[in-house]
């Protein structure tokens, strides 16, 4: 009787307890439901809003089905059970794709810019690297090439950014002191000063490299000629680079429009394309795929000529999707018998579409109502009348101001997290220091992005005295804001890198930098760039730093340079927001939010794909 | 130099250029590194730079305990106060939504999902984290403050399925109106939306923390024939607390700076709060100290005013907070982290 009630009780306490936990659970379930209802509310309302997809008739749903969806469907689950498509999938889809979206953002850029300037740059900043490298691979020189295409990089860089922005102050006023206590000596105040800024920077440019020059050949004996050689390249491309306004620039404003777009986006296409191939298959083919591009793309243009049709366009697209597309197809078909098919993957869904559209063209299907058209990123604002309202001088302005952050951003927080992982020893007054930075680096995460505008503000326009909301200085605060991320994400992908890589290496005699170089960077590339993207699609949305530093919230002209007053996306987002027509307030702006969160999402999408495809 | 060359012991030795060459690049690196230095330095002059100016002209007493708030104005008035009461009322609000939520699913991660499940529901949580604030505020705004005062109704079916069947087209999902005087910019539907912004820095952090409670003390709990809700609640997350803590400081010194969802949602009216009718404060327009820096910084033409000077006064308060909050997260789970 006694054990009977004793287990009576025991299972009515279980059975209460069992409720409990099922109480628990579900209660757990509900608060991890709450945050996906969320995000499916902020998504779905903004969308219905957006693209109303109510609006469209079922057959253009059908049509869509029928070109886009089902194809793509089909491709996807073939190529899941065969590991070698989906490889060649994957970089037939990242050329076509990778490449559309930053040929176009550098077409539009270069369109708001003029190409002229980038052109220089290029042909400076880049040429300057590329001649050492081709020197070193002509003459199979190792010895210097390294750190001879550091110094390059960093002294085009230094110069070309240094002589409009650093330098010009200072060298007005010491120009401007020299001319007064020329002009106080009364012999030579008649005499006309036959020089002026411009001159003055390239006489630096030119000067400093020869005296370094000549100072390391007296100490050194070995290698003269080879040294020589690569300072000499040093001396006269950095004169190119900051004479470029006075001696480069009005010869090259003589080139047609469509040969400067080429120029700009064809040198690292070209360039990239001549290193990977000549490695593979030696120089000789490397320099016959360089030439190859080049006709093709000249042959585009021509072609284009003739039929009268804008070549800016399609020379960017032959370079910039072309040539990438091209070379991996063409290698895939090659080499990888297995995944060939592979490569059609890309090509099924821009067919899908531009199918679907012209059929839906001209059987004249009710596609739905949508404010996310072309017109929203083609188009400057208009407050008049919705239909016709866009954000083209914002997204062009996000583009600029996102794609300087990452040219500035990426290799500073790389090198940063390549010191405190590789380099920073643990003790010692060095690894105390080590200790401190990664603290500091901690601490930047965690600062509220506003106050990072407040140190843009001070340091731009008080220090500097830049005027109010250059992208230049939106770049740079945004860099800021976005460096401990990049540097954290960077320091936990070469935290992966197994040790027995790094001391393989150094068995083999290579040095730490050697061993960074050629063995622990490229295991830990991916990781980084997946850090990167992540933080590249945080800055496109950061708007508080960009209000603080004064970049105008709406604006009707898209900036002109890297040192023009900026505009960002996110902005003019916040500024419509204001708006109460309906036709603004839940049309073209929810339009503009679902254009920020989708590059949000695409950026997550592919960081989280070249995760998953690296580790 | 000689003497090695007999030895032969110069052929081990790396010459002095590839020697310089690494010193370079380790230089170089270090630069990059240092960098980090210089952007902290950078902000703390700049701010303390232009705030001790202010400070001249306001005393930091006034400053500090100063009600009124009022730069742009004729008469200017810098009292910080209903800027602090401002960012607090923010700062709960959103406490309230995203600490029990990111925890509950933080035990349902850790716990009970099982891996396929997780490893789908983890990264759409961390989705919340990575929306820009500007679409979150503009959601606020435009879509939820309406929701809060009229409610809102949902056709659970679309019209072209609705329309051939009239008789469907009854099933119309409809929420009342919680809040029905609600103002137009309220802090209520600002700190729900940073509430849902800051689920997964709960979420995530804490579930990291609960992972990383071995399995050990869980089998113990079990072998002693818990059930699984007590192995979760009197096991793995007292044996977590720092990281959960740790989780919630930081959460909230995001919510802290948080700028654009209060800016569009929550209005710019400075505004000591009501104690007796707590959820009062909820429903009107407040100011917090970040909408404080964006209203001074969009008004044109300021130069370098007194009020311009304030922006970095407020700056300084903030980033004040936000390192002490983040210095005592770093604290707390540095602790826990030792445990293991």
């Amino acid at each position: 009787m006694a054990t009977e009630s004793e287990t009576l009780h025991q299972s009515r306490r279980f059975r209460l307890s069992h409720i409990k936990g099922k109480l628990f659970e579900a209660v757990l379930v509900v608060a991890t439901l709450v945050g996906l209802v969320a995000l499916v509310m902020l998504f779905g309302f903004m969308f219905v809003d957006a693209v109303s997809p109510g609006s469209a008739s079922a057959e253009w749903y059908l049509l869509f089905f029928a070109t886009l969806v089902g194809p793509m469907s089909a491709f996807t689950l073939y190529s899941r059970r065969h590991p070698a498509v989906r490889g060649a999938n994957a970089r037939a889809s990242a050329a076509v794709f990778g490449g559309l979206a930053l040929s176009l953002a550098a077409f539009v850029v270069l369109r708001a810019m003029s190409p002229y300037g980038p052109l220089t740059y290029v042909i400076t900043v880049g040429g300057l690297p590329l001649s050492v490298v081709a020197y070193g691979r002509y003459t199979e020189e190792t010895y210097f090439i390294g750190p001879a295409v550091v110094l390059a990089t960093l002294l085009a860089i230094v110069w070309t950014l240094g002589s409009e922005v650093l330098l010009s102050p200072i060298l007005d006023a010491t120009f401007e002191l020299g001319v007064q206590l020329l002009g106080g000596l009364p012999v030579l105040g008649s005499v006309p000063v036959p020089v002026d800024r411009g001159h003055t920077v390239t006489a630096i440019a030119v000067g400093v490299p020869t005296l370094v020059a000549a100072s390391s050949l007296l100490r050194r004996r070995r290698s003269t000629d080879r040294l020589l050689v690569v300072l000499a390249v040093f001396a006269l491309s950095t004169a190119g680079t900051t004479g470029l306004n006075g001696l480069l620039r009005p010869y090259l404003e003589t080139v047609p429009a469509w040969m400067a777009y080429g120029g700009v986006i064809g040198t690292p296409v070209i360039g990239t394309l001549a290193l990977v191939v000549s490695r593979r298959r030696g120089l000789r083919s490397g320099v016959v795929a360089a030439g190859a591009a080049v006709v093709g793309t000249a042959l585009v243009a021509v072609v284009a000529l003739t039929l009268s049709v804008d070549p800016r366009l399609l020379v960017v697209l032959s370079l910039g999707v072309g040539v990438p597309t091209v070379y991996v197809v063409g290698r895939t078909v090659l080499t990888d018998r297995d995944g060939q098919v592979g490569v059609v993957g890309p090509f099924v869904i821009i067919g899908g579409i531009l199918l679907g559209a012209y059929i839906d063209q001209s059987l004249s299907v009710t596609g739905p109502d949508t404010w996310v058209t072309p017109t929203l990123l083609v188009e400057s604002w208009d407050g008049l009348f919705p239909t016709e309202a866009g954000a083209y001088p914002s997204t062009v302005g996000s583009v600029m101001i996102v794609g300087l952050m990452a040219l500035m951003a990426f290799p500073v927080g790389t090198g940063a997290a390549i010191y405190l992982e590789e380099y920073a020893p643990d003790s010692g007054w060095q690894g105390k220091l080590a200790g401190v930075i990664e603290l500091n680096i901690a601490n930047l995460a965690g600062v509220p992005s506003v106050v990072y505008g407040l140190l843009g503000l001070a340091l731009f326009q008080n220090v500097l005295d830049f005027a109010p909301g250059l992208v230049f200085s939106a770049s740079a605060t945004l860099g800021f804001l976005i460096l401990p991320i990049v540097i954290v994400s960077a320091q936990e992908a070469l935290r992966s890198v197994p040790d027995s890589l790094r001391e393989a290496s150094y068995g083999m005699g290579a040095s730490r930098w050697q061993t960074v170089r050629s063995v622990v960077l490229p295991e830990a590339v991916p990781g980084i760039l997946t850090g990167t993207i992540l933080a590249l699609g945080r800055a496109i949305g950061e708007t508080a730093p960009l209000i603080v530093i004064a970049v105008a919230t709406a604006t009707s002209s898209a900036p002109e340079g890297l040192f023009s007053s900026g505009a960002a996306l996110p902005l003019r987002l916040f500024s419509a927001s204001a708006n109460f027509d309906p036709a603004y307030r839940t049309g073209v702006v929810a339009a503009l939010a679902i254009v920020l969160l989708v590059l949000m999402l695409t950026m997550n999408a592919i960081a989280i794909i070249i995760r998953n495809r690296y580790q | 130099m000689s003497q090695k060359d007999e030895t032969g012991l110069s052929s081990l030795e790396r010459s002095e250029f590839i020697r310089r060459k690494e010193r370079l690049y380790r230089r170089l690196l270090a630069g990059c590194a240092l960098l980090t230095i210089a952007v902290t330095v950078g902000i703390v002059l700049s701010l303390s730079g232009q705030a001790l100016t202010f400070f001249e002209s306001v005393s930091p007493v006034d400053f500090l305990t100063g009600q009124d708030w009022s730069p742009l104005s004729n008469e200017p008035s810098y009292g910080v106060l209903p800027l602090v009461s401002g960012t607090l009322v923010v700062v709960v609000g959103s406490a309230v939504v995203a600490l029990p939520i990111g925890l509950g699913a933080a035990i349902y991660l850790s716990e009970y999902a099982n891996p396929r499940v997780r490893a789908v529901v983890k990264p759409m949580l961390e989705i919340l984290a990575g929306i820009p604030t500007v679409v979150y505020g503009y959601f606020a705004l435009v879509y939820l403050t309406p929701i809060l005062r009229n409610g809102f109704s949902l056709p659970v079916l679309p019209e072209f399925v609705t329309d051939p069947l009239p008789v469907v087209s009854e099933f119309t999902l409809v929420v009342p109106g919680l809040v029905p005087d609600i103002n137009t910019f309220n802090a209520l539907s600002a700190s729900i939306v940073v509430g849902v912004m800051i689920i997964p820095m709960v979420s995530s952090i804490s579930e990291d923390a609960l992972s990383a409670v071995p399995d050990s003390l869980r089998e113990a709990a079990y072998g002693l024939g818990s059930t699984k809700f007590d192995v979760s609640t009197k096991v793995v997350v007292p044996a977590a607390t720092s990281g959960i803590v740790s989780s919630y400081v930081l959460a909230l010194s995001r919510a802290i700076g948080e700028t654009m969802i209060v800016v569009m949602a929550a209005g710019e009216s400075p505004r000591i709060p009501t104690v007796p009718n707590v959820f009062d404060n909820f429903t009107e327009s407040i100011e917090t100290m970040t909408v404080a820096m964006v209203n001074i910084a969009q008004a044109e033409s300021l130069g370098e005013t007194v009020a311009y000077e304030s922006m970095f006064a407020i700056g300084l308060t903030l980033f004040g907070l936000t390192l002490t909050m983040n210095y005592i997260a770093e604290r707390i789970s540095r602790r826990y982290r030792e445990e293991y």
